[in-house]
């Protein structure tokens, strides 16, 4: 019933009003030729009205005569006349074709290319690899071959476990697993040396397999040879081995800092201003004046860009600059305050670096002061095991 | 209006192979649908359209609707629908009860 509507709606519709004495035969008639009406309406004893689809009229226009009935028509609708009505409006149709073939050529294009599934500086680092590849923003989207792309990336990166390029609408969405990195894993029957990963003192070193170079007590050096491959027999020749053994050191890590008593903050004042620029293709227009009122501020810009719908990004991005008024504030410390700050920075610092924090033996700190500042060094003193496995190369 | 000797026939041909009289006998179906909707199949035409009634013409009879503001909607050849608020129908019949 709906669609049949629908239908007359696009071919166009009118409603009649029949005004005669004859109605129930004019209905009757109407009915026995097939024509279809709805929306009937018997408000009167001699008027009736309905809707009937254009193509009819003429018909019913006969019918009405042999029954004696007068007909008009009331209401013009549909697709049809409402073109007709704006005929004449001929630059509104034109803009309107015209936006509708820049929006599809608008979307043959790439606008965006988003990259996911790993950090900033390789993401930075892939998207160059892309644009060196040619595909750039604003590249035509049907010339493109992603899968040679894919391979040569591949190729290219050994910290890509996986790589998957897809286009949605104006979109380029790279996908990237990465890749963990491996330890260089050294087969049984193969030679190797155990050497030094870091500066140490020899505390503890038990060779399972090869000869103990360092004892107990030395110090040693990174790459440092510790625990040779080989083996001295007193009848044979020397026999290479696979070595293998404990070595644990005492490790240290230090990192030194000056504290100044006086230092200068910055804090801000809760003043902002919003200055909005539009950049269409690298070509910016500004809508302010570049200058801000504030004299130290900071700057926090956003990008935007503008989309049609989630994947039908265009080639138009708007850029809010948020400027922070900002005053400096000076704070001085007395030496005892300026000490625990040096410790605490440098602690938090330091123990991202030790591994494993229940090794820590010992905690060494210095102090040097002078008229303006303090400086502060920490030692910690950590007990590791710095033997890695390097293969013997003749 | 039918004749019977050949209804009798049909009506018996049909009752043997269960197919539904308002098919085989073009006898009119009604289906009303809360007291609002009327839908008459097999009807032959309208005798009367008012908005308060309506008179429907049928192979066996003539089926009056009473009602408020009665509309005809959805009209083809074999049926048509009354909307429209429905207080009465009945019928009058032309076709004497022959077997009862």
């Amino acid at each position: 019933m709906y669609i049949k509507i629908l239908i007359y709606y696009i071919f166009g519709y009118v409603n009649i009003v029949v005004e005669g004495f004859f109605i129930e035969r004019f209905i009757n008639m109407c009915i026995s030729k097939r024509i279809f009406f709805w929306n009937t309406d018997r408000s009167k004893s001699t008027i009736f009205s309905a809707n009937i689809g254009v193509g009819n009229y003429k018909e019913v226009v006969k019918i009405a005569k042999k029954c004696q009935c007068k007909i008009k028509i009331n209401k013009k609708h549909g697709l049809p006349f409402l073109l007709n009505r704006y005929r004449k409006r001929k630059i509104f149709a034109i803009t309107l074709v015209i936006i509708a073939m820049g929006i599809m050529a608008i979307s043959n294009f790439i606008w965006n290319i988003e990259i996911t599934g790993i950090d900033e500086t390789k993401q930075k680092e892939i998207l160059e690899f892309i644009q060196t590849e040619g595909i750039n923003i604003g590249k035509y989207k049907n010339n493109i071959d992603l899968q040679n792309l894919i391979n040569k990336i591949r190729i290219a990166r050994d910290d890509v476990a996986w790589i998957g390029m897809e286009i949605k609408g104006t979109n380029l969405i790279v996908q990237v697993v990465e890749a963990d990195e491996k330890p260089e894993i050294i087969d049984e029957n193969e030679y190797c040396n155990i050497i030094a990963s870091k500066d140490g003192i020899i505390t503890k070193i038990e060779a399972q397999n090869g000869t103990p170079v360092v004892s107990e007590g030395d110090t040693v050096k990174k790459g440092d040879v510790l625990v040779q491959g080989w083996l001295e027999g007193q009848y044979t020749e020397n026999r290479y081995v696979h070595a293998e053994g404990n070595v644990t050191a005492k490790v240290w890590y230090s990192d030194k800092e000056k504290v100044y008593y006086t230092q200068n903050y910055e804090n801000q004042t809760g003043n902002k201003e919003k200055k909005y620029s539009i950049n269409i293709n690298n070509f910016k227009i500004n809508f302010f004046k570049t200058l801000s009122n504030f004299e130290n501020y900071d700057t926090i810009r956003t990008i935007k860009k503008l989309k049609l719908t989630s994947n039908f990004y265009l080639p138009i991005e708007i850029i809010v600059n948020e400027n922070f008024e900002k005053k400096y504030d000076q704070i001085t410390y007395d030496k005892n305050e300026a000490k625990e700050i040096g410790i605490k920075d440098l602690k938090n610092k330091l123990e991202q670096q030790i591994e494993n924090s229940e090794n820590i033996s010992n905690i060494y700190i210095n102090t040097d002061e002078t008229d303006e500042y303090i400086e502060v060094e920490v030692i910690y003193e950590v007990l590791e095991s710095i033997g890695t496995k390097e293969k013997i190369e003749y | 209006m039918i004749k019977p000797r050949k209804g009798k026939v049909k009506n018996r041909i049909s009752k043997v192979l269960a197919v539904p009289e308002e098919v085989s006998l073009g006898v009119p179906k009604l289906t009303i649908l809360k007291f609002e909707e009327v839908l008459i199949e097999n009807y032959k035409g309208i005798l009367e359209y008012q908005d308060f009634f309506i008179r429907i013409q049928t192979y066996i009879g003539i089926i009056n609707i009473n009602g408020f503001k009665l509309s005809l909607e959805e009209m083809t050849v074999d049926d048509v629908i009354v909307k429209g608020k429905i207080e009465s129908i009945d019928f009058e019949s032309i076709v004497e009860n022959e077997e009862g």
